[in-house]
């Protein structure tokens, strides 16, 4: 088959964003430049919790090029406060003002914004105004939080509490009551967060003469912010374009719309100026958007070796606020609704809390709720196999879905079937996992350093995140996610989506999939997005969606033009359309290929009866009924769907130190119909990546008081080339029944197992010690530190 | 602005002159100054390696040289490189290992890693991984980087062989 024919999805084509990127070309927020704009710079919060009664700008204003200074009293007027509900009557509604006129609630929160000629002068105006601080007394810890005598963060959530949510399905306490074994254990899964690289930054240009706000900013979420922004505002959502072209990554943690976001908008209004804000690393790290402390409480049942139920009992930190829109709930309803895994209990019961603290606000990274789940599942799984004397693997085996149908969770999940057992299997050999056990036994009986230890895992990772799969985990909403797909009068294609691609490589993968739904090559489309005045409306890229839906809607939308295609080929051709073949940018007759014409003719006939100049037309005469639009505009929003995987951990544990060094990772991966292979290997190694900082190192610590640790990236320690192990890939294609293509998201992988493979075999290589693991993460402090405890 | 002076730097191989407060930083002054965004900030804590350009063929971060201090010295930035049509053969071999996602911290490594192979035409993967862990990636997990600087030392090597 020739390189340019197609099918396209499925092959590894290098990426059209490279060579822009590559080139120092990129067009991220900071990039941009507009005549007579200024800069912005917040004044913060140093305190954790504090009244404030004063703040006295008069010395700021007074500085040279120093053009205003702005409180939350100046802003009080002109934005509505961000309201983050969710209609349930177990979740509180909560409600921020964009900016503070009164109280913090955590170190890092802005209470004024300096306006000046440049950043320099801005940070000089912020040193120069005055806040009069009334600290007041602060929580940090969760647990602590839910006490009585707590301080209280908002008025309108007493006792802390945001949300109290159980669930029961199937008989629990007989499952208990009855069971041969129960095993328990609690885990503190540490606050760490995506920390994409590319800093925050929002540049605002309202324009009076025409009272339309253009906004650059790092968002995973264009056109949700166009609307939340607009409403905010109170201007329509058409006066307002919301563009996020490059982004230096987001996780998760740019889906969200920030007090930012609404902010410098609305300075830019007040003054009639364009503001540009690019947050410093400090501010980013204390005010960005948190994820994944938890504290995890699960116990299971099990029954002749089988795990016959499940109880979990989650409290999540939710920060000092509920995140907006997606509230604070974001890892809080995830983690219990993704416990069961890929594992099939008889029963299941749990209770999630989600509650305020005085620290920044969370909500989402990469593999919401699910990788925290895997991790205290995962280690006690591997503590039920040890405590019966079975291998990990086979113990799993003996407990999973097996993936040959549907399969319903008692959380709600549908999973839609795959490769299970045979990616664990699949792992098993390409680790040559009893090699590795032999290894193992050989250095324990020598006494040799540093340990050895192996960490197995099996997973589904929800994907393609629908109103249908939010309602299954307790959003009650529905999404609009759309594609358009148009074919230009010189036959190229233009597809748009209301995804953002932020390194997913959307503009490769997207025009392949394109490009195979109308036959032409993919180099023939062009995909844009990100700019909410050019591309239609959709809710953006996170969960894992865009591949399923935002592909979906791009195959329904290229089958209209294409039958539309169909009916101009067949009159210039002289068939019924239902005999037009379309391929590699050709058009012809079913049975006559060596007649066809070109892609290109057909869609000059189309717009001007002819086709473009230097090509053979009909020389015109298009008849009535064929003025039809070659363009097409589609919504899809998949049902439930979720791709499958496993993996496996080589991991050494130096006891003397407590550094652990992850050797070999080991992946096996199922996405169904993969768009291009390249992009899904590049995601799987990112992810663990990602993996290997949440496990080993990342965390963004505060003291009991609130005091924020780690504002630098010198405290918040983001893995490196030297801690990233070998790793080895490997593929099953095991397509959806339920999605257009078959496709599956695959985005978070290696988050949603990867941290819980790496645990396992940190407690696999410290079994011999009595070493439980119930702390992440596993910095040589808290490994010593589970060594110590083990000891005692 | 008070206490501007006019600065001359060479920059991928043309004088630049342009007035520079003393405690502009070379990132800001390439950036805002000169119109090269293709320098990033990712910390200026000194950390990420984001704003990393070569200053009299040093590896620096711009980030934490003020602009004054590179008054008179010649410095090369990732527009130094390939143009799209003809890229780099680093950046060509970027492209092929797919060593970058989001593509912000890859000017950075660009430039890291043509200081590597110009000083180490022929680097072994650990002292790949060694040179390059003052750059952080947060996308790709190293492996297309370290596939792609290995790929790249052997191009060079065969264009150099061509060249002699
Ligand atoms: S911006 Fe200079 S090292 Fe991060
Ligand atoms: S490609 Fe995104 S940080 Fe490296």
């Amino acid at each position: 088959m020739a390189a340019d024919s197609a099918p396209h999805v499925g092959r590894r084509r290098l990426r059209v964003e490279d060579p822009r990127l590559l080139t120092g070309g990129g067009r991220f927020v900071d990039d941009v430049e507009l005549p007579g704009m200024l800069h912005a710079a917040f004044v913060r919060s140093p305190h954790p919790h504090a009244r404030i009664l004063g703040i006295d700008t008069e010395a700021a204003l007074a500085l040279d090029g120093v053009h205003a200074v702005v409180t939350g009293a100046d802003l009080a007027e002109v934005v509505q406060p961000f309201v983050s509900a969710l209609e349930r009557p177990e979740v509180r509604t909560l409600v921020r003002d964009v900016l503070t006129t009164d109280r913090v609630r955590h170190v890092g929160e802005a209470v004024a914004v300096v306006v000046a000629s440049s950043r320099y002068l801005a940070e000089d105006g912020c040193d120069l105004v005055a806040v009069d601080w009334a600290p007041t007394p602060a929580v940090a810890d969760p647990l602590a939080a839910m006490t009585p005598d707590a301080p209280q963060v908002d008025p309108d959530a007493p006792g802390n509490l945001v949300a109290d949510i159980r669930l029961e399905s199937g008989d629990v306490e007989g499952c208990f009551a009855g069971a041969d074994h129960v095993f328990a254990k609690r885990l503190h899964a540490q606050r760490h967060w995506g920390a994409p690289l590319e800093n925050d930054g929002v540049l605002a240009s309202y324009v009076p003469a025409t009272d339309e706000l253009t906004m650059w900013c790092t968002t995973q979420t264009p056109h949700a912010t166009q609307s939340l922004v607009a409403d905010a505002l109170g201007m329509p959502s058409a006066q307002v374009r919301v563009i996020a072209h490059d982004m230096g990554g987001g996780f998760g943690a740019r889906a969200r719309t920030s007090v930012e976001e609404a902010i410098v908008p609305a300075v830019s209004r007040l003054l009639g100026r364009p503001v540009k804000w690019i947050a410093d690393r400090s501010e980013t790290l204390a005010a960005g958007v948190h994820a994944k402390e938890m504290v995890v409480d699960l116990s299971v049942a099990v029954t002749n070796g089988r795990l016959t139920a499940m109880r979990a009992d989650v409290i999540s930190d939710a920060g000092a606020y509920s995140l907006f829109p997606f509230t604070s709930l974001v890892d809080a309803i995830s983690a219990p609704a993704a416990m069961p895994g890929i594992y099939v209990p008889e029963a299941l019961a749990y209770r999630t809390r989600s509650v305020l603290t005085n620290k920044s606000w969370s909500g989402p990274y990469r593999g919401i709720g699910q990788g925290v789940s895997q991790v205290v599942r995962e280690l006690l799984v591997d503590e039920v196999a040890r405590e019966l004397e079975v291998d990990p693997i086979e113990l799993r085996v003996r407990n999973m879905a097996t993936g040959d149908g549907p399969h319903r969770t008692h959380t709600g999940f549908v999973y839609d079937g795959g490769s299970y057992v045979q990616a664990l299997r699949a792992v098993q050999e390409r680790m040559d996992y009893a090699g590795l056990r032999d290894e193992q036994r050989r250095r324990r009986a020598a006494g040799e350093e540093p340990y050895l230890g192996i960490g197995v895992g099996a997973y589904v990772e929800f994907s393609g995140w629908s109103g249908e799969l939010g309602r299954a985990h307790g959003y009650p909403s529905d999404y609009y996610d759309s594609a358009s797909v148009t074919v230009e009068p010189d036959g190229s294609v233009m597809v748009t989506t209301g995804a953002q691609s932020h390194g997913q490589s959307h503009e490769t993968t997207l025009a392949q999939v394109a490009a195979d739904a109308l036959g032409v090559a993919p180099d023939e489309v062009t995909v844009r997005e990100g700019d909410t005045a050019t591309s239609v409306w959709g809710m953006g890229t996170w969960a894992s969606r865009t591949a399923v839906i935002y592909g979906g809607a791009i195959m329904r939308a290229a089958g209209d033009v294409r039958g539309r295609m169909a009916l101009l080929a067949g009159h210039m051709l002289e068939c019924s359309p239902d005999d037009v073949e379309m391929r590699d940018g050709r058009v012809w007759v079913a049975g006559s290929p060596d007649a066809a014409i070109a892609f290109a003719d057909v869609a000059g006939f189309a717009y001007f009866g002819t086709a473009m100049a230097g090509h053979a037309g009909t020389g015109g005469g298009r008849p009535g009924e064929l003025d039809v639009a070659l363009t097409s505009t589609r919504p899809y929003s998949p049902p439930q769907v979720f791709s499958n995987g496993a993996i496996g951990v080589v991991a050494t544990v130096d006891p003397g130190t407590g550094v652990v060094a992850v050797e070999r990772v080991a992946f096996v991966e199922d996405c169904g119909t993969m768009l291009n292979p390249m992009v899904v290997d590049g995601q799987i190694a990112g992810s663990v990546g990602q993996a290997i900082g949440a496990a080993l190192f990342e965390e963004l610590s505060y003291g009991d008081d609130g005091a924020f640790l780690s504002p630098t990236l010198q405290d918040y320690l983001l893995p490196t080339a030297l801690d990233m192990p070998a790793l080895d890939i490997g593929h099953l294609v095991s397509p959806s029944p339920v999605t257009e293509g078959g496709i599956k998201g695959m985005g978070e992988v290696g988050m949603v197992c990867g941290p819980a493979a790496i645990a396992c075999a940190v407690a696999d290589a410290l079994a011999p010690l009595g070493v439980r693991i119930d702390r992440m993460p596993l910095d040589p402090d808290g490994v010593l530190d589970a060594i110590r405890r083990a000891r005692d | 602005m008070s206490g501007e002076q006019p600065i001359t730097v060479t920059v991928n191989g043309e004088p630049r002159t342009a007035p520079t407060e003393p405690r502009m930083l070379l990132a800001d002054f390439l950036r805002h100054e000169l119109g090269l965004t293709g320098t990033h900030v990712g910390c200026e804590q000194g950390v990420c390696g984001a704003c990393t350009v070569l200053v009299d063929g040093e590896l620096v971060r711009s980030c934490l040289l003020f602009a004054v201090q590179a008054d008179g010295a010649a410095v090369e930035t990732v527009e130094s490189l390939g143009t799209r049509e003809a890229l780099h053969p680093i950046q060509e071999a970027f492209r092929e290992h797919h060593a970058l996602q989001c593509g912000f911290c890859t000017p950075g490594f660009l430039m890291a890693a043509k200081a590597l192979l110009d000083a180490e035409p022929d680097p072994t993967e650990a002292e790949i991984r060694d040179h390059l862990r003052g750059n952080i990636c947060r996308c790709t997990g190293y492996t297309g980087i370290v596939a792609a600087v290995r790929a790249a030392a052997q191009q060079l090597a065969q264009e150099g062989d061509r060249g002699r």
